[in-house]
């Protein structure tokens, strides 16, 4: 067989027509592949069924010695108590805004670097890897004051800028692209190199395409890490209504009195938008991944 | 792009980006982070009440979300006096608002007005970091005498006065009525000693033991439980100069053992099944008859299944009676860009007016004098006159100037004399080393 | 017989770090000027939020530092007093059987993708929700859950033990099983986001490989050993590389789930959870930041031997 992208095309059909014929031979053959995943997926859910069913019960039930598996009564007023205590919209906005910023950022930034890295040569390359990845070996408590102190030397305190600044950075992603460029057919760039095509237009109309298998899972990662992230925004922004949602939620677990339903409720508001967003996405990034990596 | 509001507080030091060109050179970073040390300690200009069209934007930090209702009623009111002073009130989670704090601390861009406790108020007094209220005192704008005097110890340094507190806390000893009928014992009363308690609770948990139910619980926490014991007993945390460990005294020592022989007379649930379980949880939901707890539990016990058969008496008397007491205080940033507008707010969130309307609307105890009747009325048929009874007998919360690092020995070490796994006179010996040890290094 | 393995490469693979480019290509030549263009958007970044943060703590691990800055030179004494500390040694061995029990999630992770990625499966979306939930929640709400599980007197767990007349104990109370439950939770959170990458992984195996080998006649068990594994282990790899990492990092979950007043923390607490309580809780910033350069070191070596030992067992080519 060939390595070349004729060669890597005609597996691909093939794997194709492949996959639609045993789905047709296979389909119902499944049982024992569906108990083990369905007891597993159970044990998986079970927590936040629970959280579903705390999030509607009183603050009592909750913090009842013997627990209660179902409340008296349904107490679907949490969900609107949130609005009550949190500007829930505003933060919601932030967050969105932020996570939007950070994740274009990491995929452009992340990508190139992870392209330069994996396919060019450079004075340094090693050294200066092995120090992007470095960063990843320290507490991320490590970075705070320091982080601070330079945010606060721009200006950026209670700036949007100054809650997007450092995530807009990340190894992790840098290392992700990577290894995806990596293992990626030398022979594309090669073909394009002689149609005289430049390292920027190579990258751009060959190579990028290639990786959006790796750009999907550096999306959700990102997403989700920038969505659940607390500790910096609360430090960075004094102001409650430019504060993200994970940032607002934590105020609501502040509470002398932590009432509990309402933080379930909240927390399960706050996951909504990234569940959805995965929902929708995953046929187009995971069930897609397979086709999409070709073109 | 949307830029928020960038507030009173942006310093803009343009420090470390000279630096980062070279790397590391040890020097500069000492250059760096020697410029972020002490500041202004003792210069206070005398304080005068600043004009009505003072403009100014400042930041009022604390930590607790449940008293923002009150705390923005409180704004509305000085905004009638000071119109164009516009306050920004950032609430942060308790653990995280002192990761904050520290942050802010080391960059000088600390809130302009910012709540304080008693175990955290020496590290940043000390440190320079707080502005003295003397000027405020000598103008007559506050006075201290308003409030309990406990307290204002509390927020004292070296004969300097940093803050008056906003509310108090005390330690009361809850207990739900019914309980007590169904094992046939008597409730307590402001005259009872530790024997009648400790006779009370194992009786409690000898007769209801089929159904769960424990006649007292114990606790982890200093505030709710083992500092009033030793302060009972006629013992010591700390020596009255601040720099010893009292854990080596025999009467410390009888106030922890009275937590040791608690749980060894199964007067209430084990080390490991209070902390699955938090000691108030216990208690409101019904499964044990008597709960050392603040009066700040109010609002959970009359939200829970068991409010109608609560009440609340004094602490049981030791060798003497004690509580410890407990407020939090307003300071203000002595690196602050708009001190004379957060003094302003300062002196009027510690008035009269101020206070008593925190009364009104929140769930505390506010500090000044006399601004306590709302508290005491606010749960029919529960005796919360009783928290402010206790002043007279009331003992400040034990601090240093760095409270957190001896408090972590006694989170450490103790539970193991508790639970009777280690005997208590060698636990306490330990933390006593280990105290002394860490209070030497203040 | 021989699966032929080479062909498979030629499909882009979501992760196969560290291996040397054997494509000729690149190798030979340098880059000039765009390299840089690529590259220094991220260095610029990078040196700047996170270098300069880990030079600045590398310094002050030298110093005694003052709560609020003033740092005082002291030498090694940081260093002298960090290898004599006992809870360093226990911190470090939390840290190590944590780590361990949920790396035991990678293999489980590896099975389950290729469950869920078996060709034609029905509901495959809605199990790959299932097992993506638990990366996408928020810890606090989530370690409350989890707390109310393990609760020695009333939990779920002790129960359903208790029908198998197993008196379960006090999970998140007692040394060794509160680690042991933190880790299950920790495992538990970590299984999603290694499922999204060896899923990825996976969908880049070609079909081929298994249809040769279903005509050699190899059983399903025998495929997933001789054909899914090898190909995925550049994923396996990737993902072991970041669990470690993460596992290594133990500290908000610990937080939520056992709460820092609980009397087991100082047998159970990891390296970040002992760096913080020094640093911003004790106010012993210099100690700390020695903490902090001994976990980096640590990190940094495990690491680096990882990358080194996978060019025995990594399917590169």
């Amino acid at each position: 067989m060939t390595s070349t992208a004729t060669g890597i095309s005609a597996v691909r059909n093939r794997a194709l027509v492949r996959t639609k014929r045993s789905r047709g031979r296979r389909g119902g053959s499944h049982v024992l592949v569906h108990i083990v995943l369905g007891l597993g997926g159970l044990l998986m859910a079970f927590p936040f069924i629970w959280q579903i069913i705390m999030s509607l019960s009183t603050n009592a039930e909750v913090q009842s010695v013997v627990p209660t598996f179902w409340p008296a009564q349904l107490q679907w007023q949490n969900y609107a108590a949130v609005f009550d205590r949190l500007p829930f919209l505003s933060q919601l906005g932030t967050s969105v805004l932020v996570t939007t910023i950070r994740t274009l950022a990491q995929i452009i930034l992340c990508t190139m670097a992870g392209y330069a890295f994996a396919r060019m040569r450079f004075f340094g390359r090693t050294v200066l890897l092995a120090i992007v990845l470095s960063i990843l070996l320290v507490p991320s408590q490590v970075y705070l004051i320091s982080q601070y102190q330079i945010v606060q030397s721009f200006g950026w305190l209670n700036t949007l800028m100054g809650i997007v600044a450092p995530g807009l950075f990340s190894a992790f992603g840098t290392f992700l692209m990577r290894t995806a460029f990596l293992n990626m057919p030398a022979e594309l760039e090669e073909a394009a190199r002689i149609d005289g095509a430049s390292p920027l237009q190579t990258f751009w109309s060959i190579m990028l395409p290639l990786a959006r298998p790796s750009i999907s899972v550096l999306a959700i990662t990102t997403v989700l890490w920038s969505w659940n992230e607390l500790l910096w925004p609360l430090v960075v922004s004094t102001y409650a209504n430019a504060m993200p949602l994970s940032a607002g939620l934590a105020t609501l677990a502040s509470d002398v009195t932590v009432n509990y339903p309402v933080l379930m409720a909240a927390s399960l508001m706050a996951m909504a938008p990234v569940l959805i967003m995965f929902i929708a996405l995953q046929r187009r990034v995971i069930d897609g991944l397979a086709s999409s990596g070709l073109k | 792009m949307q830029i928020l509001s960038s507030g009173g507080r942006a310093t803009r030091r343009r420090l470390l980006l000279g630096f980062m060109g070279v790397l590391g050179t040890a020097a500069l970073v000492a250059g760096c982070s020697a410029n972020s040390g002490s500041s202004t300690t003792t210069a206070s200009s005398s304080y005068t009440a600043p004009d009505k069209n003072l403009s100014a934007n400042i930041t009022y930090a604390l930590w607790d979300q449940t008293q923002k209702k009150a705390i923005d009623a409180n704004i509305v009111e000085f905004n009638k006096a000071y119109p164009k002073i516009k306050v920004n009130v950032d609430v942060t989670p308790w653990t995280d608002y002192w990761t904050k704090l520290q942050t802010e601390a080391s960059s000088n861009t600390l809130p302009d007005l910012f709540w304080l406790n008693g175990p955290n108020f020496q590290l940043y007094a000390s440190n320079g970091k707080v502005e003295p209220i003397t000027s405020v005192v000598k103008a007559g704008a506050i006075d201290p005498a308003n409030y309990p005097k406990a307290l204002d110890a509390l927020y004292t340094l070296n004969g300097v006065e940093y803050g008056v507190p906003k509310d108090f806390d005390t330690i009361g000893l809850w207990y739900n009525k019914d309980l007590f009928q169904k094992a046939g014992v008597s409730v307590p009363t402001s005259s009872w000693t530790w024997a009648d308690f400790n006779t009370a609770a194992s009786t409690i948990s000898q007769k209801l033991s089929k159904d769960g139910i424990y006649g007292a619980v114990a606790g982890m926490d200093g505030q709710t439980t083992y500092y009033n014991t030793i302060f009972q007993a006629g013992g010591s945390v700390l020596a009255s100069d601040g720099k010893k460990s009292g854990y080596d005294s025999a009467a410390t020592q009888k106030g922890i053992q009275f937590w040791t022989d608690l749980i060894a007379s199964k007067g209430s649930p084990t080390m490991q099944q209070l902390t699955d379980t938090a000691a108030d949880q216990w208690f409101v939901s019904g499964k044990a008859a008597m709960y050392w707890g603040g009066d700040w539990a109010r609002s959970e016990i009359a939200a829970s299944p068991i409010a109608s058969s609560v009440n609340v008496a004094p602490l049981p008397a030791g060798e003497k009676k004690a509580t410890v007491i407990h407020g939090v205080s307003n300071v203000v940033a002595a690196a602050g860009k708009h001190k004379q507008a957060a003094q302003a707010l300062q002196v009027f969130l510690a008035s009269k007016k101020a206070q008593q309307q925190q009364g009104d609307m929140g769930a505390i105890i506010p500090a000044f004098n006399g601004t306590q009747a709302a508290f005491a009325k606010s749960l029919p048929g529960v005796d919360l006159q009783v928290f402010l009874d206790e002043l007279v007998y009331a003992q400040p919360l034990p601090t240093s100037k760095n409270t957190a690092a001896w408090n972590a020995f006694e989170a450490a070490l103790l539970p193991d004399a508790f639970s009777g796994s280690k005997p208590v006179a060698a636990t306490l010996k330990d933390l006593a080393t280990q105290m002394n040890g860490a209070l030497a290094k203040e | 017989m021989t699966i032929k393995l080479s062909p498979s490469r030629s499909v882009p693979s979501i992760a196969a770090p560290g291996t040397r480019s054997r494509r000729g290509g690149a190798a030979a030549r340098r880059d000039g000027i765009w390299p840089w263009v690529f590259v220094l958007p991220l260095l610029a970044g990078v040196g700047l939020f996170y270098i300069w943060p880990i030079l600045q703590t590398a310094y002050f691990s030298f110093t005694t530092w003052g709560v609020f800055g003033g740092a005082t030179w002291s030498g090694l004494n940081n260093y002298l007093r960090l290898l004599a500390d006992p809870q360093l040694y226990t911190a470090l061995a939390n840290t190590l059987i944590y780590t361990g029990i949920v790396l035991l999630g990678v293999p489980l992770a590896v099975w389950l993708a290729s469950l869920i990625n078996t060709p034609g499966l029905r509901f495959a979306s809605f199990y790959r929700v299932l097992f993506f939930l638990p990366y996408v929640a928020m810890p606090t709400a989530v370690a409350l859950v989890w707390r109310i599980i393990f609760n020695g007197d009333f939990g779920i767990l002790n129960h359903a033990l208790s029908i198998f007349g197993i008196r379960g104990p006090f999970w998140i109370s007692t040394p060794g099983f509160a680690l042991v439950a933190v880790a299950v939770v920790g495992l538990w959170s970590s299984l999603g986001f290694a499922m999204i990458i060896l899923g990825a992984g996976l969908k880049n195996i070609p079909p081929e490989l298994y249809e040769a080998s279903e005509l050699d006649g190899a059983s399903r068990a025998r495929q997933f050993r001789s054909v899914t594994v090898p190909l995925l282990t550049p994923s396996i790899f990737f993902v072991l590389i970041i669990t470690i990492i993460s596992s290594f990092q133990l500290f908000d979950l610990l937080y939520a789930l056992l709460g820092s007043k609980n009397p087991v923390m100082p047998k159970t607490m990891s390296l970040v959870f002992y760096f913080y309580s020094q640093g911003f809780v004790s106010n012993d910033k210099g100690y700390a930041a020695a903490i902090a350069m001994f976990i980096f070191l640590l990190i940094g070596i495990v690491t680096v031997w990882q990358f080194r030992l996978q060019r025995r067992w990594v399917n590169n080519d």
